[in-house]
């Protein structure tokens, strides 16, 4: 390997070591303020910060037992369950003409998909807020803050939908019409099953990111509360190891969902490939 | 990704449309862009709807607090007549550029190192853990800091300890380099999965190739990987620059009231219900946008000068 050569003069090796130390710098800054979150929502010390006086599960027990966590929270699944809904039927549905149809202006229309990602949120936030309370006349409500969410998180079902569907081998619907099947029955036995893991990926990290949605959520949510919002507010007064313990939860929340989102799709296409095989086809 | 099957019968499609093309009528058409609908309902009333009635409030006028449809360009007047305003929005610039910079001076070795000495199956794997903090909520990635930055945080417990001072110093919290420090926090997996990405491309032979001739590793850098990776550069740049441009959260909880940014002062109007000035606030970071990426267009354009 030419890899090799690299590592000849003593210099080259000081260079590629000073870059991993680097490197493992890098990894610590990316997460030594996330371990300090953890490490402090089990710490005994009711300041929620140094020194360590003792180890205590204590401020789990009270988010537990808050009621207005347990609002938030309830507020906060409703709605990521809500925008989930609405961005994986509204992604998918848009990925197909997306990707096979030849449309007019087609750059164009790929860029305002995509473009709630790239703006930031705080101008979607404003301009539905205007929107609503404004031309609209409506009560702000999670609804609204499911509608403004929705609009940022669609386009990533979209993108993973597409992506999954130009890599679609055509031909395999092709020989389903040869051999008469229906629109209905090509979507329904061909496509679907194909583009299951692609949908429950997007659904997955539509999910994550609508539980961890902040700046959107702000202005649409009204007089309720989802947990970031309610953390926000906390954070005004100062940092208590319950909200430590809250933080602690939520980031464990997303990364399982995540973490699911890349398992799952493979366990599903492995079941997908598994079934056919059972029935014999 | 696709398996190799698949892209092998790809190029049929051109050739082959679905089902048969020769007895396709006018609904099957339609059915075709069917799929658009609720997007367009989506996209449409609730994005491009409320954007352009931004750009309309901020030439709107607010009288006894109702919004009068007068066309006017009091908003914009106002708002750079208040020389606080006009200096937070040189201040946004300011503290967008510098953690920009900042974010691609660390994430480029960063990925270098990666792309270029790191075992190709190892890559993966230490690209998500730099992804991993990033699929975390935004507003807990910030809070995050603050167990680290405030008068009881880390930082001050460790220079008490260390006796470099006998008592908590706020120096690190509530001010512009907490901002920037945050920022560069938040984005740098941004950039460095940009960064990866193309130099992940990049043919290393080029480079010995320009060492044999004779080149300094530092030449071969500027001369032979910097043309080559430039579009992932002005990629990264983008995606780091345009969401910090709009940021609000990072000044509210680490700034302080040095380290106000735009964001913070669009949030203030729409709060106190100043809509129209709110909405030219806001049309200035969209302004900014459009003309960053007027401004990297073309670079963006030149691919592979080596025709490689």
């Amino acid at each position: 390997m030419a890899r090799d050569l690299d590592i000849v003069s003593p210099r080259g090796r000081l260079t590629r070591a000073a870059l991993a130390g680097w490197a493992a710098l890098v990894y610590v800054f990316l997460f030594a303020p996330i371990v300090l979150l953890v490490v402090f929502s089990f710490n005994a010390n009711k300041y929620g910060t140094f020194p360590i006086t003792g180890w205590t599960s204590k401020w789990y027990g009270q988010v537990f037992h808050d009621y207005q966590i347990r609002d938030a929270l309830t507020t906060t699944i409703r709605i990521a369950l809500e925008v989930t809904v609405v961005s994986t039927i509204v992604g998918t549905a848009a990925a197909f003409p997306l990707v096979r149809s030849r449309l007019p202006f087609r750059s164009g229309i790929r860029i305002t998909l995509v473009l709630p990602i790239m703006i930031p949120g705080l101008l979607i936030g404003i301009s539905l807020l205007v929107l609503f309370t404004s031309v609209l006349h409506q009560q702000l409500s999670p609804t609204t803050a499911v509608i403004g969410q929705a609009v940022y998180t669609t386009p990533f079902v979209l993108l993973l939908v597409a992506a999954r569907l130009q890599g679609f081998d055509a031909s395999l619907e092709r020989a389903a019409s040869d051999l008469g099947a229906n629109t209905y029955q090509r979507l329904r036995y061909v496509v679907m099953p194909l583009l299951a893991p692609a949908i429950l990926a997007g659904a997955l990290f539509v999910f994550t990111l609508s539980l961890d949605e902040f700046i959107i959520t702000l202005f649409l949510i009204g007089s309720h509360n989802t947990l970031p919002i309610y953390i926000y507010t906390q954070v005004k007064f100062g940092i208590t190891p319950e909200v430590n313990a809250l933080a602690a939860l939520l980031l464990a929340a997303s990364l399982t969902l995540m973490a699911l989102a890349f398992v799952l799709p493979a366990l599903v296409r492995r079941a997908v490939r598994l079934v056919p095989r059972k029935a014999g086809v | 990704m696709a398996s190799p099957s698949s892209e092998a019968t790809q190029p049929a499609d051109v050739a082959l449309p679905l089902g048969r093309p020769e007895r396709r009528s006018w609904t099957a058409r339609v059915g075709d862009y069917v799929g658009f609908a609720p997007a367009i309902v989506l996209f449409g009333l609730f994005f491009l709807v409320p954007l352009g009635l931004i750009v309309c409030y901020s030439f709107w006028q607010t009288v006894d607090y109702n919004v009068v449809h007068n066309w006017t360009v009091d908003n914009y007047r106002y708002f750079f007549s208040v020389p606080t305003y006009v200096r937070t929005v040189w201040a946004t610039i300011w503290v967008s550029v510098v953690a920009t910079l900042l974010t691609l001076a660390v994430a480029f070795p960063f990925a270098y190192w990666l792309a270029r000495y790191v075992p190709r199956r190892y890559q993966k794997i230490l690209l998500v853990l730099v992804i991993l903090p990033f699929w975390t909520s935004y507003l807990l990635r910030v809070y995050s800091w603050l167990n680290i930055l405030g008068p009881e945080g880390a930082m001050n417990r460790f220079l008490q300890w260390t006796g470099v001072t006998d008592q908590p110093v706020s120096f690190f919290l509530y001010d512009r380099p907490a901002v920037i420090l945050v920022l560069v926090y938040l984005y740098f997996p941004f950039a460095a999965l940009t960064l990866y990405a193309s130099l992940e491309r990049f043919d290393w032979n080029q480079f010995r190739a320009a060492m044999d001739l004779g080149a300094t590793p530092a030449t071969a850098v500027r001369r032979i990987l910097l043309p080559q990776i430039r579009p992932g550069l002005t990629t990264a740049v983008i995606f780091v620059f345009i969401p910090i441009l709009g940021e609000y959260l990072t000044p509210q909880l680490v700034g302080g009231a040095r380290g106000v940014m735009i964001g913070n002062l669009i949030v203030n109007f729409f709060q106190g219900a100043q809509y129209t000035r709110g909405a030219a606030a806001a049309l200035l970071i969209a302004a900014l946008i459009v003309l960053l990426l007027t401004l990297f267009r073309r670079s963006l354009e030149v691919e592979d000068p080596y025709g490689t």
